[in-house]
């Protein structure tokens, strides 16, 4: 018989599938042709996009090559940046205007590669682009939030093919992320102790889903994944504000999550993905009961009304299997 | 400028962003032609292959017809892989810090039609037995004290989870919890109604009714609407001008009026747009059968109102956006309803 799983943050049930355990090879992964023609992201193209808002770089002038991370408005943002928070009702709904900043992060100059193909260092890279705009943008006291991720992949919502990341400050804190500190909350008024922290403790006891265990992060196939393969990363020190991240920590971070890239094109075959980090709203101080972290979502099947419709996933892959079989893969470690 | 809009019940915001997309024309979409394939001697839906499916529910047969025989106009199966089961107990216990529960539960498949038809292709006449069938269903499992939930949907396409056969059918899941979405409807209509005694859905239909720029069609008992906070280009939902929070107690000589609504809205979006995939799905509030429980469920019958919700899928749906229920959508409800009274013409 399947299990129904309680996520014990949001309170959200999933069903794993215990009887039908999809495997391997049944998910067919989509190809992700590559043509760096005309691409935006490329050395030489960087006129192609808006003038870019950091770089980093060994040589070379702004919007020129020699960058190895670069960073720049998004094109067609969702969100404009420049403008005043308008605030308004309409009858029963409630609308404000759309400001806020959506940004590219060029994750490697190089076309062909992803990011489960980086070296460590150049993972590193990302990982201070991620955080160095983090810091900057909550400053801007319009924004409450700030999200950053990576669509890879047609069917995870990408729409351009060389290897990149986005970060979106928006002026509301999304319904997600409000649900998770809500649960973390009650959870904590309740135990006096942080969910996350007690779920690395659980982790930790049953060992069977953990699939990294460096000196600052673990990484795990959470016990209710929504998605298969699914993995989260968790700093193992209590900390609620990703931006607030110590230096010594960025190396570990940039290897757990390179890692976990890495066991998952390894073992699936390039699927398409999204990652996530989820961190505390910004307001200036750390908070006991929220812990960030980084979600992996592989984009393996799709999606019925049943999870539209419900707001409970089924997930084929028992996250006990998904962990044993993530280990299975070679990686290179460098 | 783009527009940041919350949905007044559960208070998830939207980002409508026309600037950045596509015109509503654009999203011209068409099944991939696999999904055409007519397959009906493999149909396990079809007539005269009811050996391939588990034994039947129930079937509206024609006189003289035999169980798991042809002669049937709609048949209720339970699902052949099915996701929860009914037989074996609950078992609710923890794990550590974990809790989890057997996948107890019930997921039946409501076939409309004993030809290998797809939805279009269903007669008005068709669609009202075979929704007719669909309430009795939910009001069995009413009956199973071991599910709170009926999660009532259709899923049309690949791209929406659909399956390869193009078979009408209709999926009944019975849950044993309720699920996360529908407490946070009910929570935020009950929030609303304590604040205003009011249902808020009855104050959105009277707002796009006096509106219009909304409103997708409407008949004598219904109403379909593109919802101020659309997740998706051309989503609708259709809710009954009447307060009502159960859709299984709906007066069944209204059925023929929502069916005939509902093709109307269907017909209307694939004349704008093509032939999308989509989920059609059901809220509807639970079962309730204790009547002393507090909080959200004292209200349950004046502060919710039942509804049908169309999702097209037409764009594909970043995984951070359910990954954090945060969506971007690039056309305005505004826009879809527009798009769909002109280009529909």
């Amino acid at each position: 018989m399947n299990e129904l799983r309680r996520d014990p943050v949001t309170g959200r049930w999933n069903i794993v599938f215990l009887d039908k355990v999809a495997d391997v090879s049944d998910f067919k992964a989509e190809p992700h042709p590559k043509n760096a023609k005309d691409c935006p992201f490329c050395y030489g193209r960087e006129g192609d996009t808006p003038l870019e808002i950091v770089a980093h770089r060994r040589h070379g002038a702004p919007n020129t090559p020699g960058w190895t991370v670069r960073v720049v408005p998004n094109k067609y943002p969702a969100l404009m940046i420049e403008g005043e928070l308008v605030k308004e009702g309409d009858g029963v709904f409630d609308l404000m205007s759309g400001v806020g900043a959506h940004e590219v992060i060029v994750d490697t100059p190089d076309h062909m590669r992803d990011m489960a193909d980086l070296s460590y260092p150049e993972m590193e890279e990302v990982v201070w682009a991620y955080l160095g705009r983090s810091i900057d943008l909550r400053r801007d006291k319009r924004f409450k939030y700030i999200l950053v991720f990576k669509n890879y992949g047609k069917s995870a919502g990408a729409t351009l093919e060389h290897p990149h990341s986005q970060l979106i400050a928006l002026p509301i804190v999304p319904k997600v992320v409000q649900e998770e500190i809500d649960g973390a909350k009650r959870y904590y008024d309740y135990k006096d102790r942080c969910v996350f922290c007690d779920m690395l403790r659980q982790e930790n006891l049953d060992k069977e889903r953990i699939i990294y265990d460096g000196r600052y992060f673990t990484a795990f196939c959470p016990y209710v994944s929504r998605f298969s393969y699914e993995i989260w990363i968790l700093p193992k020190k209590h900390q609620s504000d990703f931006a607030n991240l110590e230096r010594d920590c960025i190396s570990c971070l940039a290897r757990a999550l390179r890692d976990c890239l890495a066991r998952i094109k390894g073992l699936l075959g390039d699927p398409s993905y999204n990652f996530i980090i989820h961190s505390s709203p910004i307001n200036g101080h750390e908070r006991e009961d929220y812990h960030w972290h980084i979600e992996i979502m592989p984009k393996l099947a799709k999606i019925a009304g049943f999870e539209w419709g419900s707001g409970f996933y089924i997930n084929p892959v028992p996250p006990e299997i998904a962990a044993k079989n993530l280990l299975s893969v070679n990686i290179p470690e460098k | 400028m783009p527009e940041l809009r919350r949905d007044p019940v559960i208070g998830r915001w939207v980002i409508i962003s026309t600037e950045r997309g596509r015109r509503p024309d654009q999203f011209r979409t068409t099944l991939a032609a696999e999904e055409r394939l007519d397959r009906s001697e493999k149909c396990p839906f079809c007539e005269g292959n009811e050996s391939m499916t588990p034994p039947e529910i129930f079937a509206l047969r024609k006189p003289g017809s035999h169980r798991n025989g042809p002669g049937w106009e709609v048949r209720v199966i339970p699902s052949i892989s099915p996701l929860l089961q009914i037989e074996g107990n609950i078992d609710r216990h923890g794990h550590g810090m974990y809790d989890l529960m057997n996948a107890r539960g019930a997921h039946e498949i409501v076939v409309d039609t004993p030809r290998h038809q797809h939805e279009y292709e269903l007669s008005k006449d068709q669609l009202v037995k075979s929704t007719g069938i669909v309430v009795d269903r939910i009001a069995d499992l009413e009956k199973d004290t071991g599910i709170k939930y009926a999660l009532v949907f259709r899923n049309y396409g690949e791209a929406a989870g659909g399956g390869h056969i193009m078979h009408a059918r209709t999926q009944i899941i019975g849950t044993p919890v309720n699920l996360k979405r529908v407490k946070e409807e009910l929570a935020g209509s009950k929030r609303y109604y304590d604040y205003k005694d009011r249902c808020i859905y009855c104050d959105i239909i009277k707002q796009e009714l006096s509106g219009g720029k909304r409103v997708m069609a409407e008949s004598r008992h219904f109403i379909a609407i593109a919802p101020f906070a659309s997740r998706f280009p051309f989503e609708t939902w259709i809710l009954p001008k009447e307060h009502s929070c159960d859709f299984y107690r709906i007066d069944k000589a209204r059925i023929p009026d929502f069916v005939e609504l509902s093709q109307k809205v269907f017909l209307k979006i694939k004349n704008a747009i093509g032939d999308f995939p989509y989920n059609f799905v059901l809220h509807a509030a639970p079962f309730r059968r204790d009547v002393h429980k507090k909080g959200f469920w004292e209200t349950i019958q004046h502060d919710y109102h039942w509804h049908f919700e169309l999702l097209p899928i037409l764009t594909r749906v970043a995984g951070f956006e359910w990954g954090t229920a945060f969506y971007i959508n690039p056309v305005s409800p505004e826009d879809a309803c527009k798009a769909v009274g002109e280009l529909a013409q």
